[in-house]
């Protein structure tokens, strides 16, 4: 083995993680989030930034938080709050809705890591 | 002359397999239009991959009018076609309904009989007495003595008579209410439209109730299954040709009272919120199948649902009781991969 031989090898063991991160690993992480009022978009929100919004809806104002990544709904008029036990949001794909106040959130990637959710 | 040095041969290989890679690693996503509707009472997400966008939209707004459309006619508490119906049920007189009503009605009938009953759309006034006709149930609970009474009329599928276009039902206790099939029943429907206007690849997902046709350009559709005991995913699919996967579970809809928790599924045969399942996903090619299914399945618990699945022609089923664990036949088990860490206990069966 030469030495750009050497080199070569080296440099293709070095990208072997990066392969690995890029072909199997979870790169489908949310970049931003779709706000839906009454299934029309009422907004785009980068995940990056921390910070609360308040989405007004048709009951009242829901509340969302958006840190490190991820983004969830916090409070909401519903009686259920089956959208805030929903929980975290991260992945490009993955939604959550309180459907009583018509508000959803969608998390939005390069590429999905699922097409739909089923629950 | 062009010499070419000797390290040649193997830099050059590492470098084609490098630029492969890479290249696999950036590959383009196919065109896909997405857009959400509410109808129903849930969100409908309709997905189009592989034509022109503009030819996408003309088509997810023709299926988000079919979905407004059932939601009008079906509604169980709203003033709908169903409710007109349920006004004329107790009379005990045959009367006409319109004739694109009479397809729905008519399958459920089939599927109630199929699942022993368990998959019942004729017990509207117990899910009623429930508090379950409304957009945010809060109970309290029923008196147990008006749910013993309704459950002793034994009201049934096989009450009503369904023939040329009319309605008749023997039972005055019949209160038709397809809210565990009118999802699946739709996304069949908007499937069936989209590829009457030519789309060969699409996901239809009405609040969970999924059918797929086609592919996301070269690869399968990826679908996620909600975790039913914590927020997140419990598990993948891969799913392409024509296929419906529907889930049902006791978290979907429910309320609390008194520190107890009360769901949405009532067991027919004794009036209450159904036990020992927490949820059940069913794959089948049909949505109303699957629907009608995994509503009789999670009915049926841990001890009859293979029975029910067999009688219901189910092949593809997996359950999960309130301790967590996956059952699951083994057809399923070779396609599902879990997302958990560590993985739930799953045991695999034979045959559904």
């Amino acid at each position: 083995m030469t030495r750009a031989d050497f080199i070569v090898t080296l440099g293709a063991v070095a990208l072997l993680p990066f392969l690995y991160v890029a072909s199997w690993g979870n790169g489908a992480r949310g970049e931003q989030a779709r706000i839906l009022v009454g299934g029309k978009e009422y907004a785009r929100v980068p995940l990056y930034k921390a910070q609360r919004l308040e989405i007004p809806g048709a009951l009242g104002v829901s509340v969302l938080e958006i840190k490190d990544g991820k983004i969830r709904f916090i409070a909401s008029p519903c009686r259920g709050k089956q959208c805030v036990h929903s929980g975290w949001l991260a992945l490009s794909g993955e939604f959550a809705a309180c459907l009583p106040n018509r508000i959803s959130v969608h998390v939005a990637g390069r590429e999905p890591r699922y097409d739909a959710v089923n629950f | 002359m062009c010499a070419f040095p000797r390290y040649s041969l193997l830099a050059t290989s590492y470098c084609l397999i490098l630029l492969l890679a890479t290249s696999s690693c950036s590959k383009q996503e196919a065109s896909l239009y997405q857009e959400q509707i509410l109808a129903l009472g849930a969100l409908v997400d309709i997905s189009i991959s592989g034509v022109e966008p503009e030819r996408a939209q003309q088509a997810a707004s023709t299926v988000a009018d079919d979905f407004n459309r059932i939601h009008r006619t079906w509604h169980a508490w709203q003033e709908s076609e169903l409710t007109r119906i349920n006004a004329r049920l107790p009379g005990g007189a045959a009367f006409p309904v319109q004739a694109d009503l009479m397809p729905l009605m008519v399958r459920a009938q089939e599927l109630s009989r199929q699942s022993e009953g368990l998959f019942n759309p004729a017990i509207g006034k117990l899910i009623a007495l429930w508090g379950f006709h409304s957009d945010e149930p809060i109970g309290p609970p029923p008196d147990p003595g008006a749910v013993a009474a309704l459950v002793a009329q034994c009201p049934g599928m096989d009450d009503l008579r369904l023939e040329n276009n009319f309605v008749q039902s023997r039972n005055p206790a019949v209160q038709l209410d397809f809210g565990a099939i009118g999802q699946g029943y739709a996304v069949d429907a908007a499937i069936e439209h989209l590829r009457k206007l030519g789309i060969e690849n699409a996901i239809v997902n009405a609040s969970g109730d999924i059918r797929v046709i086609g592919k996301h350009g070269a690869r399968p559709w990826r679908i996620g299954i909600r975790n039913p005991r914590a927020p997140g995913i419990l598990a993948s699919i891969e799913m392409q040709g024509d296929e419906s996967i529907v889930t049902s579970g006791t978290y979907e809809r429910f309320f609390e009272y008194g520190g107890q928790r009360y769901h949405h599924i009532i067991d027919p045969r004794n009036g209450y919120p159904a036990q020992g399942l927490t949820s059940v996903t069913v794959l089948h090619r049909d949505a109303v199948t699957a629907d009608a299914a995994s509503t009789a399945l999670l009915v049926a618990g841990l001890k009859d649902w293979r029975r029910i699945a067999r009688a219901m022609g189910v092949e593809q089923a997996m359950v999960i009781d309130e301790q967590g664990t996956v059952y699951m036949n083994a057809a399923l088990a070779r396609r599902i991969r879990f997302e958990i860490t560590p993985a739930p206990k799953i045991e695999i069966i034979d045959s559904p």
